[in-house]
């Protein structure tokens, strides 16, 4: 039989005074099955919680209904009253009187009666109420990072020194990202690499991490804390132990003309190669889809030349299976390329150009050691146009979000470039200056007052070539709308940054949700921007939205934070409020049918098939499942799940039923 | 037909099924379902428009399972069921021998699954014009007029189930109606009960159902449920945008479009 | 004679639509008090049954309500629910169930004022509309007829 108490809270006069406490005390101690009802002014406070307590113990209660403020108050505070006085937390229900009845209504009969029947709902609730216990789950405290960029570089690093072990898994040749490319950062102008590569090093040389460059992640099964990774190290050609990084194999190499993927295609590299001086890993592997050998069937001139012996031509792939208690998702962006923009001509005149490849013009280590020239006929440019939002905050294009690091590092690039080009002109063409950060405005305010960039308000239609001149056709919309051409001798379009390729693919992987441009999506906008959907899977950087080098690195240790306060416990402990599957006797052992529609409602992935065998090993039936180290408890299944097969502890079918009789009782 | 008959003799002599389920002529010239077990009846076996039970219903039956493999005589509307049931996950397409006859009893053979999908989407769903006008009669009717017209309906209805039973997709070994923990539906058939039994049979079917319209030839009391279904496989194609083709192996509410529209929420 | 009082059940869901009607409270906005609330999870744990049953035990108005679109705390069971209103609603409409007597809504979390002119709205409809006569009338069990 139950044995409910019923704890009415005056909230000093914030329920007594509208509702009649004193009657509402009297009327639910009639209720069936309430034997203690006791109305008193501050029920959170020290007298109040062991009014409750004591009332536990003295009625061997079985279940109890606090009538106060709104469960998302304090339901938290009187669960642990009662755990306290020996009652399972999950036994105690919060009536809430306060903002739903006291402070919505006046001093009324109605007021009063309402109250009556929200604490009717919740005895009979409370009374289908079972004892609930958290969930356990083990966690594995090794970290998958995914992506070796800055952001992956800096999660990694961060949870490695907090003391877990890491494992990152980078697709390219190298770690670094896109930020090894470029030539110096905003808003201080110091040397990208200068300040990146130590990082690098650090990275490689932790002991507590284990990196596996140009290698993918092939598969994921698990859940938090319980991740089983299947990694595709792609084959090098090369034995990593015994090549000793000489580069004696890429000197002698005949394959001369491959565009270089990170000089931006403005230079060539070997089909055996290290993408940049300062790679990490430092050693070199062979593009298959360029070396004579894997064409034409001979050359091995690299291994004749090695002095290790390290070129291995008969290497495999290599499929790595690990273990990892939480995943960070730092893959990075792209940039939309030439085809995007015929307007601009880009693609079709050689001195049209993107923002990453006048990074690389203008890095000391890129194909012109730094000076800025055409790419045409290598002459120094004297006008050079540049060209934000190329593509983004542009409906027509498909693209409606704003790019964010474009106003910045045009400006760098207008700065750099009067640098070099002291009597060079820079023109910007812009449709709003967006530079909201720290020593930001300042950054570009210099670019114009004190370097003398031309800023323009106003988009360009068109680029023509004529008599070896770019011309641009725009407008100043400062001006009313007057029109401008400018004879540039180059045109740098800061063109719109997307999700990297294959984040489509990852995501369906992982099962992390993405939005309608592929950038990975974050579990709450606002309130858990670092994490994903997924539980234990985790976001830094630019593959969930365009950002800065700052944010990106701000995002990494923020997801690193989260990965070590989920490594910080051996167990992980979850609200026991989730989804279950029925099981029954013999022979149906569960009324599910298996149908299995509800498995495309779960935001969480969380349902699986369960075989029900015979003791011969032979399967009955095969059965929904519920992970519970998965599952959050929304309940959608549960409403889906036409044999009623799944419920949702603490909002179970018979509780809500329950409610809507009770609620509706009015006599 | 002749057809039909030798592959289902070839079949049941080479073991290679255990059981043919088709039609045969019933009482007062009607048709019904026939399982044959042994060749030499299988003459039996015709097909004509009087053939209307849908098979498919059979083939999630634990008996039927017990007897070994089947070979089954596949009308367009089992044909679907069929599909709709392999969807399910509620046996292996493979698993089953299909005797595909067409309008004229002639026999049509499919290799594979994205066959028979082919052969369904070359046949849409014709529905009859006494369906649609009934259909259009009681969408102009006003509310009130709505209202008493069912209630009159199912005031006939004595839960007899045979709606469920004709059902392909009412293949779950517990309904909701035998459910009484909490008691989800009035079980005697009285105003209520069956109100809320009609409604929750159509949202179960809805977006599911093959409108075969097994179930309203089924009903003894001529309800006319293939209506309920025709109304809701309407609404579902009108507001999801949905394919006929893509309903028959997708649940469209387990899924959602994020720009899905109504006019009624505030 | 006394004015009729409609009886009305909110099924809404815990983390906008529940915490959007504390903020109603905390912001001391007075609405009519005919207004009845259960509290779930999400909007997509809200079974179609639940309504039915809530106006078979004398509900005259029904509220539903919960995140808006994109607002989902676990991402789209407002979506899902969406759906099977549509569906459902079209069914109820087409066997003459007075669906005026259902709102539908999303109320946020930030939606306080919201909340009180949805409850007095509502209120002031099922009002209007009177007592569900036609089904309640189905809804109570027959006098038991004794043979004898």
């Amino acid at each position: 039989m139950a044995r409910i108490g019923v704890f009415i809270c005056h909230c000093g006069e914030n329920i007594g005074e509208t509702v009649d406490c004193t009657k509402l005390a009297e009327v639910t101690s009639r209720f069936p099955g309430v034997v203690k009802s006791v109305d008193y002014k501050y029920m959170c406070s020290e007298p109040g919680q062991t009014l409750i307590k004591e009332a536990i113990k003295e009625n061997r209660l079985t279940g109890v209904v606090v009538a106060a403020c709104s469960p998302r108050m304090h339901e938290s505070t009187f669960r642990k009253t009662c755990s306290e006085a020996g009652l399972n937390p999950f036994l105690c229900e919060i009536a809430n009187l306060r903002e739903h009845c006291s402070w919505v209504h006046e001093k009324s009969e109605e007021a009063t009666n309402k109250a009556i029947d929200i604490v009717r709902a919740l005895v009979e609730k409370v009374k289908l109420n079972e004892p609930l216990y958290p969930i356990k789950v083990p966690v594995t405290k090794t970290a998958l990072v995914i992506g070796g960029g800055v952001a992956g570089i800096q999660a990694a690093l961060d949870i490695a020194n907090g003391g877990h072990k890491v494992i990152l898994v980078e697709k390219n040749p190298s770690i670094g990202g896109h930020m090894s490319q470029l030539s110096e950062t905003f808003p201080t102008l110091d040397c990208s690499q200068c300040i990146l590569t130590p990082r690098m090093v650090e990275l490689a040389q932790h002991p507590n991490i284990t990196l596996y460059s140009y290698a993918e992640l092939e598969s994921l099964d698990g859940f938090i804390g319980n991740f089983k990774v299947k990694i595709r190290k792609k084959a090098k050609s090369i034995d990593e132990n015994l090549c000793t990084g000489c580069g004696l194999c890429t000197t002698k190499c005949p394959v001369k003309k491959i565009p270089n993927e990170f000089d931006e295609n403005l230079s060539y590299r070997k089909a055996i190669y290290v993408p940049f001086p300062q790679a990490v890993p430092n050693k070199p592997v062979i593009d298959r889809e360029n070396c004579t050998y894997y064409l034409k069937g001979k050359c091995k001139i690299c291994e004749r030349f090695c002095p290790t012996q390290a070129i291995r031509f008969d290497q495999q792939d290599e499929i790595i299976e690990v273990e990892a208690g939480a995943i960070v998702l730092a893959t990075g962006f792209d940039i939309k390329r030439a085809d995007f923009f015929p307007e601009y001509g880009f693609g079709k005149y050689k001195d049209v150009i993107d923002g990453l490849q006048f990074e690389r013009i203008a890095s000391a280590s890129g194909p012109t050691l730094g000076e800025i020239r055409r790419l045409s006929d290598g002459k120094i440019p004297k006008k050079v146009v540049f060209i934000a939002c190329a593509g983004s905050r542009d409906p027509a294009k498909g693209i409606e979000y704003c790019s964010k690091i474009c106003c910045m590092y045009t400006a760098k690039h207008a700065i750099l470039y009067k640098h070099k080009i002291h009597d060079g002109q820079a023109y910007v063409f812009y449709m709003d200056i967006r530079a909201g950060g720290k020593n930001y405005d300042e950054f570009t305010r210099r670019a114009i007052e004190e370097e003398g960039a031309k800023y323009i308000r106003g988009r360009v239609s068109r680029i023509y070539e004529r008599d070896g001149k770019l011309i641009v056709v725009g407008a100043d919309t400062l001006m009313n709308a007057r029109p401008v051409v400018i004879e540039a001798d180059m045109v740098v379009l800061a063109t719109a940054g997307v999700a990297s390729p294959g984040s489509e693919e990852l995501a369906q992987k992982l099962h992390v949700a993405y939005d309608q441009y592929k950038f990975f999506t974050e579990a709450h906008p606002k309130l858990r921007p670092v994490e994903t959907n997924t539980a234990g899977i985790f976001l830094a950087g630019a593959c969930q939205s365009i950002k800065d080098i700052p944010e990106s690195v701000s995002q990494a240790s923020g997801a690193a934070a989260k990965v070590c306060g989920l490594f910080s416990q051996n167990e992980l402990t979850r609200d026991p409020l989730i989804a279950v599957v029925n099981r029954t006797a013999p022979p149906l052992y569960s009324t599910c049918v298996g149908c299995f529609l509800c498995q495309s409602v779960c935001p969480y992935q969380a349902i699986e098939k369960e075989e029900i065998k015979a003791k011969d090993g032979s399967v009955i039936k095969i059965i929904a499942k519920i992970n519970p180290g998965l599952c959050q408890g929304c309940g959608s299944c549960v409403a889906l799940c036409r044999t009623k097969s799944i419920d949702l502890l603490g909002y179970t079918n018979r509780q809500i039923y329950a409610e809507v009789d009770a609620i509706l009782n009015t006599l | 037909m002749d057809r039909v008959k030798q592959k289902a003799r070839d079949l049941l002599d080479s073991n290679k099924v255990q059981v043919v389920i088709g039609y045969e002529e019933g009482t007062d010239g009607t048709a019904r379902p026939v399982f044959i077990m042994d060749s030499k009846n299988i003459d039996k076996l015709i097909f004509n428009d009087r053939c209307y039970h849908n098979l498919a219903v059979y083939l999630t039956k634990v008996e039927v399972e017990k007897i070994g493999r089947v070979a089954v005589e596949a009308s367009l509307n089992t044909l679907k069921g069929i599909v709709k049931l392999a969807s399910e996950g509620q046996f292996v397409f493979e698993d089953i021998d299909i005797l595909g006859v067409n309008r004229n009893g002639e026999l049509y053979e499919f290799a594979s699954l994205d066959e028979v999908i082919d052969y369904i989407d070359q046949h849409p769903v014709e529905y009859s014009p006494e369906e649609i006008s009934l259909l259009r009669k009681i969408e102009s009717m006003t509310r009130e007029e709505r209202w008493e017209y069912w209630q009159e309906e199912f005031s006939r209805c004595i839960r007899c189930y045979a709606c469920r039973a004709a059902c392909p997709n009412c293949y779950c070994d517990a309904c909701i109606v035998d459910i009484n923990q909490p008691q989800w539906i009035s079980p005697t058939p009285d105003a209520l009960g069956n109100l809320e039994w009609h409604i929750i049979r159509a949202m179960h079917l809805a977006g599911r159902c093959v409108n075969c319209g097994a179930c309203a030839k089924a009903c003894p009391v001529d309800i006319p449920l293939n209506i309920l279904n025709l109304k809701l496989a309407e609404e579902i194609s009108k507001n999801f945008g949905i394919s006929e083709e893509f309903l028959l192996t997708n649940y469209p509410l387990a899924i959602y479009d994020p720009n899905d529209k109504e006019n009624f929420i505030k | 004679m006394d004015e009729f009082e409609p009886k009305i059940v909110a099924f809404v869901c815990n983390w906008c639509t529940y915490a959007g009607a504390d903020l109603t409270g905390t912001s001391r906005i007075k609405y009519a008090p005919n207004v009845r609330i259960i509290r779930f999870p999400c909007t997509g744990r809200i079974d179609f049954m639940f309504i039915l049953k809530a106006f078979a035990r004398g509900a005259d108005g029904i509220i539903v309500s919960g995140c808006h679109p994109n607002d989902c705390h676990y991402t789209s069971g407002n979506f899902h629910a969406r759906r099977r209103w549509i569906v459902f609603r079209s069914l109820l409409d087409f066997l003459g169930i007075d669906v005026r007597r259902i709102t539908f809504s999303w109320v946020s979390a930030a939606e306080g004022a919201k909340w009180a002119d949805l409850v007095n709205q509502t209120t002031a409809e099922i009002r209007k509309l009177g007592p569900y006569t036609s089904y309640h009338k189905i809804s109570k069990p027959e006098e038991e007829v004794i043979y004898g």
